[in-house]
């Protein structure tokens, strides 16, 4: 029975991997496909300039970024926002009772006096207590919101719009360096499609490593240090085929808390963001899509290849360990929270491919790929090895996973996401993390998922700590 | 031995050794179970498609670096003559033997060609479209322009580029002729009007729209944009029509294409459109739209709003009959409209689309309504305010603060965006 059980598991695993290979290539095709579209579709940034700055039917968009205890850089990230280039925009900085200078610095910096207003609670958040505008033509753009200690970010963006007045919302971070086109880009995409477009993701990379100037990055480069450079990889894996692989059939699973851009009302009429959850960007687009699928509308969701935003990410093993726990709680969560969607041909491509997709072959792998490694040993020890096959089977996978990143630098060259400042030394940076990650990289993430699933499985109590943040390079 | 049968013996040469070591390597597998051998054809192919991905990098930087090249190349010789084209000094029509001086170019090239060939005069028109379209020049004289292009035999060049398989060379070249105002032969965008491209076909309306003194403009008497409009449709459609209108040709009769989509978004867009474009004289035609489409909420919206913009008072009695009956921002809308009307005669409608609402954003409209309704409207504002109930009082601090007093006022706003009417959240 024992031999039946083993014979089982090996093919189970091995259709597993090749299902899994297949889902992979398939991304790989679509997001092929979707950057030939876009190629057509999708001019340069000065035509779209060109075209959207001076026509009054620009769609008007509000940046909600909450901050917290941010005195040491909020004036800076600030004047970063307010240098976004696009026509129509306001930008709303909701202040989550910071209990350093924050709100004084604003208050001083901009000029802001206290304007009336009555907020309507659209979505739950905790209690506006002012909203300041200020009194300088220059920052006309400029909304503060003074709210009460919420303690999430999720809770400070549902403040933000509630004041929101665009139709279109961005929600970031206030450390995150938005590239001035970034709304262009994004705004293309809804000013292009011929559905409604509730969401638009944006191409977020790692700031680690690259030169800040005057709030911009003026030098893209891949970090120097070994875990943000997996990071760099992974990130530029997951928007250049993976999110645009999936927008191309209208099934993105997720736009980034860190900056995305959604539709107001549809996001009110689904509730906002849910400052309970651990995931909580991909818990409010599932449950937009919930809305627009049950009231019957159609709808589109895109992701825009050119990269949009930079943010920090981790710079150490620990730092990372704790995020990826963080998301692999919040994927269990998901899953729990939202199963009715899942296998559910209802929700469309999202239901039908991305979240059985997620589900097989993001959510089970970790815990496969654990279970085989503790089998692994068990053979190892009882001389059950064939090592012939062994390091063939180890060899398809290694050199796939190395054709995957290897697409990834191919794709990024024709498409031109990122200006590198140097695209040889960068990309040969790449290529060498692309090398090590199955031997480093990929282990440290199995293991933080398991343990992010046994959290939530043991119901530990969750403790979000920000990331510390090394900053960027400043130019001299 | 000729160099056909040389071609042929290292063909067979290297197809041979081709087949022997792929044979070799099934053999050397052949003992070997089902999954090793999938997991060997899958480890090669990856070999191979990384090879393939290796030889196009390398064409595609080859690529670039040859487009640099010229571009240093044109830029060279053409830089300055471009910036100057697009200066203030060179707003004066400028003769072509003047232009040819600008760019160094002796008289006897003229009506030669300058650029020595098409890529040159890709990455001429390329540089030369960046520059115009990033400057935005005030001071550009489009017969300049059109006189420098045809120098340079752009026009040409572009026809030929808009007659090339290529969808985004097509795109490309059809969106330059639109940008310069191109008089390119008519049969160039004609022929695309039938195009199985939607894009291309679309970008060929616009410039047909644009380019053509034909005043049928026929396209729009069919469904086509019941399928598919997008926002965008709607900016290229403005733009080819404020083309058309400063050319002096005559604009068609928008409201006559809004009767005739099915689909409400291409209804709203042609309604907008018209008040855009000033069409007071054919708002009378929307009445029947009006009428009979009142489950359309956005149509009703839109016609509120363009009648409104327009001062196409024969419309207010309609208004005023289905203000309490239509949905909240409906009555927005409405209410905005009438008080554009500023005949005096709907001070009671905006009173009772105060009344009767308990929704927050349509009671502050109807008072911001109410503000900007002249001496009549600004009286009852301010007995409603002397009267207000605990609850309301807080909508009459916007109308006490500078700040938000500026975007309460209904002459500074842009007669085409609807977003005008959510003043109250922020």
């Amino acid at each position: 029975m024992w031999i039946t059980i083993y014979y089982i598991f090996c093919y189970l695993v091995f259709g597993y991997t090749m299902l899994l290979m297949l889902s992979y290539l398939y991304l790989v095709i679509m997001s092929r496909k979707a950057q030939g579209h876009l190629s057509v579709n999708m001019p340069d940034d000065e035509t779209i300039k060109y075209f959207l700055e001076g026509s009054p039917l620009t769609p008007a968009v509000s940046i909600i970024a909450p901050a917290f205890n941010e005195e040491v850089t909020i004036l800076d990230n600030v004047d970063s926002l307010m240098k976004i280039d696009y026509p129509n925009f306001e930008i709303i900085i909701v202040n989550d009772a910071s209990t350093d200078r924050t709100m004084e610095l604003l208050i001083n910096e901009y000029k802001l006096v206290e304007v009336p207003y009555d907020i309507a609670m659209k979505v739950q958040s905790k209690p506006i207590k002012r909203v300041l505008k200020s009194t300088e033509e220059k920052y006309s753009k400029l909304v503060v919101v003074d709210k009460e200690h919420g303690g999430k970010k999720a809770d400070g963006s549902n403040a933000g719009i509630n004041v929101c007045s665009n139709k279109y919302f961005v929600c970031t971070d206030v450390d995150c360096i938005i590239e001035p086109m970034a709304l262009y880009r994004m705004m293309w995409f809804v000013v292009n499609s011929h559905r409604p477009v509730i969401g638009v993701s944006a191409t977020m990379l790692m700031s680690n490593g690259c030169i800040v100037e005057d709030g911009r990055v003026v030098e893209a480069a891949v970090p120097n240090t070994l875990v943000p450079m997996f990071q760099q990889l992974e990130y530029l894996r997951s928007f250049l085929i993976s999110k645009l692989g999936w927008s191309s059939i209208n099934a993105l699973p997720n736009i980034s808390g860190g900056f995305g851009l959604f539709d107001t009302d549809v996001a009110v009429k689904s509730g906002g963001y849910d400052s309970t959850s651990m995931a909580e960007d991909v818990d409010m687009l599932l449950r937009m899509v919930t809305y627009m699928k049950n009231t019957g509308q159609d709808f589109r969701l895109g992701q825009v290849p050119k990269v949009c935003c930079w943010t920090e990410g981790p710079g150490t093993v620990k730092s990372l360990y704790r995020q990826r726990v963080r998301w692999a709680r919040g994927l269990f969560e998901i899953i729990s929270n939202h199963r009715k969607l899942f296998f559910n041909a209802h929700y469309g491509p999202i239901g039908a491919f991305t979240l059985p997709y997620i589900f097989i072959f993001e959510f089970i792998a970790p815990i496969l790929e654990l279970t085989g490694f503790l089998f692994m040993i068990w053979l190892i020890l009882t001389g059950g090895v064939n090592w012939d096959s062994a390091i063939i089977l180890f060899g398809m996978i290694y050199l796939f996973s190395v054709f995957m990143s290897f697409f990834v630098l191919y794709f990024d060259y024709s498409a031109k996401a990122v200006e590198w400042k140097n695209t040889k030394i960068s990309y040969l940076k790449l290529l060498l993390v692309t090398l090590l990650e199955p031997f480093i990289y990929h282990p440290i993430i199995t293991y933080c998922s398991n343990v992010g699933y046994w959290r939530f499985i043991s119901n530990q109590t969750a403790v979000w700590k920000p990331i510390q943040r090394r900053g960027v390079k400043k130019k001299k | 031995m000729s160099d056909v049968s040389l071609l042929k013996y290292y063909f067979n040469l290297i197809m041979a050794y081709c087949t022997y070591y792929f044979e070799y390597a099934i053999n050397m597998f052949a003992d070997y179970p089902a999954e090793v051998k999938v997991a060997v054809s899958v480890t090669v192919a990856c070999v191979i498609l990384m090879l393939i991905m290796s030889g196009a990098l390398l064409v595609l930087s080859h690529k670039r670096k040859r487009f640099a090249k010229i571009q240093r190349r044109v830029l060279k010789r053409f830089g300055e003559g471009m910036d100057y084209m697009l200066s203030a000094e060179a707003k004066d029509k400028m003769s072509r033997q003047e232009i040819a001086e600008v760019f160094g170019i002796p008289p006897e090239q003229i009506g030669k060609d300058i650029l020595k060939n098409n890529r040159e005069k890709e990455v001429f028109v390329h540089e030369f479209y960046m520059r115009f379209i990033t400057e935005r020049s005030d001071y550009a004289n489009r017969d300049n322009i059109t006189s420098l292009l045809y120098l340079f035999n752009i026009p040409e060049f572009l026809e030929k580029e808009v007659s090339l398989r290529s969808m985004s060379k097509k795109v490309d070249a059809i969106s330059k002729i639109r940008t310069f105002k191109l008089p390119v032969s008519p049969w160039v965008i004609n022929k695309l009007l039938n195009s199985k491209y939607l894009h291309v076909k679309r970008l060929a309306m616009y410039s047909n729209i644009m380019l053509s003194s034909d005043t049928d403009l026929d396209y729009f008497e069919t469904d086509f944009f019941d399928k598919y409009s997008c926002i965008k449709d709607e900016i290229e459609l403005a733009y080819s029509l404020q083309r058309r209108r400063r050319a002096g040709l005559k604009l068609p009769n928008l409201a006559r294409w809004a009767n005739l989509q099915k689909n409400e978004q291409s209804q709203c867009m042609f309604v907008r459109l018209m008040r855009r474009f000033d069409e007071l004289e054919y708002c009378d035609q929307l009445t029947e739209l009006y009428k009979t489409q009142m489950r359309k909420k956005k149509l009703i919206e839109e016609i509120s709003r363009t009648w409104g913009y327009l001062h196409y008072t024969d419309g207010e009695e309609l208004l005023k009959d289905a203000l309490l009956t239509q949905p909240d921002d409906t009555k927005v809308a409405i209410m905005h409209a009438l008080t554009r009307f500023a005949t005096g005669n709907a001070i009671d409608s905006l009173l009772e689309g105060y009344h009767n609402t308990t929704n927050p954003h349509v009671r502050f409209e109807a008072l911001r309504c109410m503000y900007n309704y002249g001496e009549m409207g600004r009286a009852k504002f301010y007995e409603l305010e002397a009267n207000a109930h605990e609850r309301d009082r807080k909508f009459f601090e916007f109308f006490k603060n500078p700040i938000t007093l500026d975007r309460i006022r209904l002459d500074k706003e842009q007669a085409y965006h609807p977003s005008v009417e959510t003043v109250y959240n922020a």
